[in-house]
């Protein structure tokens, strides 16, 4: 009788909110990693930064530095501390004073000290600051006092700023980690994540869940739902049931035939905005032939860029002129030289002296931002290779295999792409073409010209918006005669939400941010 | 009977001994090194290699290399997963409780629907019935189970929107593991939400538990019916109706536990591929079990985990299948007397 009951009476949920992600994350530090996945999970829901984005404006904005200066020279950077912020606390870890000047200086000495305890319990590095190269960059932080901090620079630099506001650079606790260190287990500081962002991290399921819960003493405006779950679900059709089930509030990156079925179900929305990101294919310029200018201009040419907007993206990217999106102030619609086609291809095979060439195509085996469905581009392109006589062997590994394979170097293309971090332009250069990005195994071209690095250098060193801008072009110009990569699309940032989620922001950058992001719960079932 | 058991136990050593050389001999064939391969350990210490080399004897050949490897795996030692770092015998021991959770939900289904199917079939007087319930059940045989999984989805929780389709709960509702078993540790919880959450954890086991039942229930109800039509020719029934007893009385005391003997034995024979099936319904409704853990290992080429849970999944099943043979010789007489004449 009891059990009939229940079976009548409306089912209750616990207030919260559950998002379909699409991976494990690889840590739970986002200064370890350039993956996105990892970003959506931890940078905005654990953690704060010094200065933030304002998702409308695009301006910076207050965090954990409640002010900033540049001196006169643009080579020192003070930045006044937010008091009274309190860090999260966890069963491993109980804070017993606010967020001060030494946590900042924690944070950025781990990655350009190579003394520091903690410069070497990242396995990975620290891959966005090498790409940048913030080491070489700042030449020494300095605590004024407990709540000023002053950052000096080698050299100018107008991106600064826009790079201490990713979602890379995000501030850890220096106290937590001191505790660690003295247990003999520095690395829990990158797994049991603490920090001072809206949510705190209750539990990690691998293959399964992340669990959140909001953290009360957040700084700022508290989040607005009470728990937030992560249902790691890998696939993109199951993330899609899941939405129409129910059991997920609110899930990202649909494939784009999957869009049309979504728009049949009316307590579903798509939330979508033009992008900061670019799809391309970049070559691996060490490996021969690809070393060869014309073969890799060659395999430009051969590409239909129209046929992949077409299946890939069904016409909601658009087409990609150069690295930078529309979206971005550096951005000119340039007519680029290598539109298809495929009898100039042949003709420039020739030319180089390649015959019957073969090559590798790396297709990610996870959905990004920029391109939802990486496997069938690599269709598409194998095919239009065929035309001009090269055959093409498409590679995949599940994506921790993926990338692990892939910095060491033995790749002969890949397909990939890039999601701005920030609005400045020079996040689309720097941290995936230039040399120190070589290093830090982001630049998938594995492409160093100190021309191409001086030019970005010359654009980092000037503030006026109009000269930059002019740089940016040359550099565009640059890369359109090396093609080192092959861009193809910028695609819309899309979010799939149910209709009882309101206020879910889509940033043209960055991760997800649950913070503001409220939930109305319908007495379902 | 103590000398049968011992043989049994026997078996069930040598058996496992074989599993796990086999084992032991593809960690060499993993393309890596063979003490990432062994620990999971990604580029270790000085110190750790110096550890692992003691462990694992690797300076010694290959005959003392397994007996090193056999006490390390068996002392619960399966190395540390490549992907999350954590121990390899933690991560096993908390999917272990939902695989064991679905197949008795499916082996409950399976049993309680197939036998009285099974004994109406062999019952029916009706050529119409029977065959019904033949051909249902050749159906349900031979339907690969990723259709039906698929299709149960589509249909029940995609078009439909009854039942969910993926998962043992909804993650909302926190539940501590006290058992491990979803359903159980639903009700023990002490939440508000424990009812609720009861409720949405059955709904979610209803799909999975149902696909995965398909097969032990048609091997049920054919093995039954078999059975059950031997059982009725046989003398003794016939006596019993002789003495003018009521048939329910007849099957229910007299012929249904001789003919369930048979059953017993098929469902051991089933249990191989029962096994591969639940790894299936697991990925497909993306129940945490150890079915989707193992298949996410081999994805992400997580060795420690593969060998763990190829270990523990082997051994599962060369257990239960020795069990029930043991099950099965003790309520079966008759079998012990082959038993006796063999020795």
């Amino acid at each position: 009788m009891s059990g009939l009951l229940v079976a009548c009476s409306p089912q209750q949920l616990p207030s919260g909110l559950v998002y379909c992600s699409e991976g494990n994350p690889e840590s739970f530090n986002p200064q370890l990693v350039t993956s996105g996945t990892t970003i959506d999970a931890t940078s905005h829901q654990i953690y704060s930064r010094l200065i933030d984005y304002d998702t409308q404006s695009g301006k910076l904005v207050p965090a954990l530095a409640t002010s900033w200066a540049m001196s006169d020279d643009g080579l020192s950077y003070r930045f006044t501390l937010r008091e009274n912020v309190q860090f999260q606390h966890s069963s491993r870890f109980i804070p017993s004073r606010y967020f001060n000047a030494d946590d900042v200086l924690f944070s950025f000495n781990r990655i350009i000290d190579a003394q520091h305890p903690y410069h070497f319990v990242s396995r990975t590095g620290y891959p966005f600051f090498q790409s940048i190269g913030f080491s070489e960059q700042v030449k020494k932080i300095e605590k004024i006092n407990e709540h000023e901090v002053v950052l000096y620079l080698n050299r100018k630099d107008a991106s600064f700023l826009s790079n201490l506001a990713t979602d890379f650079a995000i501030i850890l606790s220096d106290e937590y980690a001191q505790q660690q260190l003295a247990l003999g287990q520095p690395e829990n500081v990158d797994h049991f994540a603490i920090g001072t962002g809206p949510f705190t991290l209750v539990q990690y399921a691998k293959n399964e869940y992340i669990r959140y819960r909001r953290n009360p003493d957040y700084w700022g405006e508290p989040a607005n739902v009470e728990m937030l779950v992560f249902d790691i679900t890998l696939k993109s059709t199951t993330r899609l049931a899941k939405l129409i089930t129910g059991d997920c509030s609110v899930s990202a990156l649909p494939k784009a035939g999957e869009l049309a079925v979504i728009k049949q179900h009316e307590e579903l929305n798509i939330e979508s905005q033009p992008g900061l990101n670019v799809a391309f294919w970049a070559f691996n310029t060490q490996k021969p032939p690809l070393n060869d200018v014309r073969v890799r201009r060659a395999l430009a040419y051969a590409v239909d860029k129209q046929d992949i907007l077409r299946a890939v993206y069904q016409n909601t990217a658009i087409e990609a002129t150069g690295v930078l999106p529309p979206a971005s102030w550096a951005y000119e619609n340039n007519k680029r030289i290598d539109d298809y086609n495929p009898q100039k291809a042949r003709d420039l095979l020739k030319e180089a002296g390649v015959a019957n060439l073969s090559i590798d195509i790396w297709a990610m085996p996870v959905a990004r931002a920029y391109n939802p469905n990486t496997m069938k581009t690599a269709e598409l392109i194998q095919s239009d290779l065929a035309n001009i006589g090269v055959k093409v062997n498409i590679i995949s590994y599940d994506w921790s295999v993926f990338t692990q394979r892939l910095s060491r170097d033995e790749y002969d293309s890949v397909l990939i792409g890039w999601n701005a971090d920030n609005s400045d332009p020079d996040n689309f250069f720097t941290p995936i073409l230039s040399c120190s990005a070589m290093q830090s195994n982001n630049n998938r071209s594995r492409w160093c010209n100190p021309e191409f690095d001086a030019l970005l250098d010359s654009a980092r060193e000037i503030a006026d918006q109009a000269e930059r801008k002019v740089i940016y072009q040359q550099a565009e110009a640059f890369l359109a005669d090396q093609v080192p990569l092959l861009s193809f699309a910028h695609a819309k940032r899309v979010i799939l939400t149910r209709h009882d989620i309101s206020n879910m922001q889509v940033t043209p950058f960055g991760g997800i941010s649950f913070a503001r992001t409220s939930q109305v719960h319908s007495e379902a079932n | 009977m103590f000398a049968y058991l011992l043989r049994r136990l026997n078996l069930f050593l040598a058996t496992s001994l074989v599993m796990i050389g086999v084992l032991f001999y593809a960690t060499g064939l993993f393309p890596v090194e063979r003490t990432y391969a062994l620990t999971g350990i990604h580029a270790p210490t000085t110190s750790q290699l110096i550890q692992i080399e003691q462990d694992y004897k690797l300076d010694k050949h290959s005959g003392w290399q397994f007996i090193a490897y056999l006490q390390q795996r068996l002392s619960g030692n399966l190395g540390i997963s490549v992907t999350s770092h954590q121990q390899v015998a933690e991560e096993l021991r908390s999917v272990l409780p939902a695989s064991f959770e679905l197949a008795t939900m499916a082996a409950i289904i399976a049993i309680c629907l197939g036998v009285p199917i099974g004994v109406l079939a062999s019952q029916s007087q009706h050529k119409l019935t029977q065959n019904t319930i033949m051909a249902i059940t050749l159906t349900g045989y031979s339907v690969p189970v990723f259709w039906l999984g698929l299709y149960l989805s589509l249909w029940f929780g995609v078009d439909l929107g009854w039942l969910p389709i993926s998962g043992q709960i909804n993650l909302l509702y926190e539940i501590k593991p006290i058992t491990g078993f979803m359903l159980v540790d639903t009700l023990l919880s002490k939440s508000e939400y424990g009812m609720s959450a009861f409720k949405d954890a059955l709904l979610h086991i209803i799909l999975p538990a149902m696909t995965l039942a398909v097969l032990p229930f048609t091997v049920v109800v054919r093995s039954t019916r078999s059975a059950m039509m031997n059982v009725m020719d046989q003398t003794y029934i016939r006596a019993a109706e002789a003495r003018g007893m009521h048939t329910s009385t007849i099957i229910l005391r007299h012929a249904l536990p001789n003919a369930l003997i048979p059953v017993l034995k098929h469902l051991g024979l089933m249990l191989g591929s029962f096994a591969s099936y639940a790894i299936v319904v697991e990925m497909i409704f993306s129940w945490p079990g150890v079915g989707s853990w193992l298949v996410s290992g081999i994805y992400q080429r997580d060795y420690t985990v593969i060998q763990g849970g190829i270990l523990a999944v082997a051994l599962l099943i060369i257990f239960l299948s020795i069990l029930i043979e043991v099950l099965h010789t003790v309520f079966n007489p008759l079998s012990r007397k082959d038993l006796y004449a063999t020795r």
